[in-house]
């Protein structure tokens, strides 16, 4: 079933230029490896997005294989039909006809424009983890997960001793943040034994001390760096 | 599309292995039965399309379950994740997914 835009592929509003790249997404992400394949495809007019992942380690029984198709608007119906493993050595020919090329949105800032924003973002998280140093929240870390994810830019992992302090927290936090910053979060209104915060380019996670040890964000995403805190509530940097 | 009846694969490591949809359920509603969980379904058959022309559709449909107060259930989720569950309110699902689409 091909959809057929009137316009070419866009991604987030932007035109993809006639590029190809072959990304490996982080896989030390995790510790556990998943295998994952990520192809993006642009061929002059036709723009095809394939996505596929191979079994994951520790679900032997089936794996999601989510796949990905969008068309462009000169899509041609025989060309996908054959969506297996006629289409990988389809791929390949096509890398090694048209070689290395590199995908580049157009509208991607410049590289010090981004920075400034990450300047901005890592101010706003570190006073927001003053704020819950201030509550007395225990181990507050802040990390920098640009690297691994792309939908944000820092996460605030914090522990509160008990819901009326997390209610705390979360109150001053959402209290500062429409203040000075005008930011409205996301996320949970009544405290939860986690609570998160959203906004937007960084998220708060306030945990209770078990939650905290069930989830283990912080060895999730144990390849983010560690921002360091100007406040004697830093945490003993540990391995 | 999920409806009652629908059977939906787990997607993350909490012990269940299957569901069964009985009720799609409306935000803060209270669930009588206990051992009726609640799951978010993260991946459908059916084609999910955005605004910029793009189409994502999964090969099976699966679900992560998530308890009263709305926290996964499980520590690791399994597969890609559609951008979409943020800005439903479930972030905490979306941090813990290896990968985002």
């Amino acid at each position: 079933m091909a959809v057929c835009s009137t316009t070419t592929l866009s991604i987030g509003g932007s035109v993809f230029s006639g590029q190809l790249r072959h990304w490996e997404p982080n896989e030390s992400k995790l510790f556990q490896k998943p295998r994952s394949r990520f192809r993006w495809l642009c061929l002059n007019d036709l723009h095809l997005l394939r996505f596929r992942t191979k079994t994951l380690n520790f679900n032997p029984r089936g794996s999601l294989l989510p796949s990905l198709y969008a068309y462009g608007k000169e899509a041609d119906d025989a060309f996908l039909s054959k969506v297996n493993e006629d289409t990988d050595e389809m791929f390949d020919d096509l890398m090694k006809k048209y070689g290395e090329v590199v995908f580049r949105k157009n509208e991607r800032k410049s590289p010090s424009a981004e920075l400034d924003d990450d300047t901005e973002s890592l101010s706003f998280a570190v006073e927001m983890a003053k704020v819950a140093s201030d509550v007395k929240a225990a181990d507050i870390r802040v990390l920098f997960v640009k690297p691994l994810v792309y939908w944000t830019r820092f996460f605030i992992i914090a522990t509160a001793f008990s819901r009326p302090q997390i209610d705390a927290i979360g109150s001053r936090i959402r209290d500062l943040a429409e203040k000075k910053y005008g930011k409205v979060p996301s996320g949970d209104a009544k405290p939860n034994s986690w609570t998160l915060l959203d906004f937007g380019d960084v998220v708060v996670h306030i945990f209770l001390p078990q939650q905290r040890a069930f989830y283990n964000l912080e060895e999730f995403y144990g390849n983010a760096t560690l921002i360091e805190l100007p406040s004697e509530t830093q945490p003993p940097f540990h391995t | 599309m999920i409806q009652p009846q629908t059977h939906l694969n787990v997607a993350d490591n909490s012990r269940a292995r299957e569901l069964m949809c009985i009720r799609e359920a409306v935000p803060n509603t209270p669930l009588e039965r206990s051992e009726v969980i609640t799951a978010v379904i993260i991946s459908t058959r059916k084609e999910l399309k955005r605004d910029n022309g793009m189409i994502i559709r999964y090969d099976d449909n699966a679900a992560v379950v998530i308890d009263q107060e709305g926290n996964p259930k499980g520590t690791q989720i399994f597969g890609a994740i559609a951008r979409e569950l943020r800005q439903l309110n479930f972030t905490k699902i979306v941090s813990l997914a290896p990968e985002v689409l």
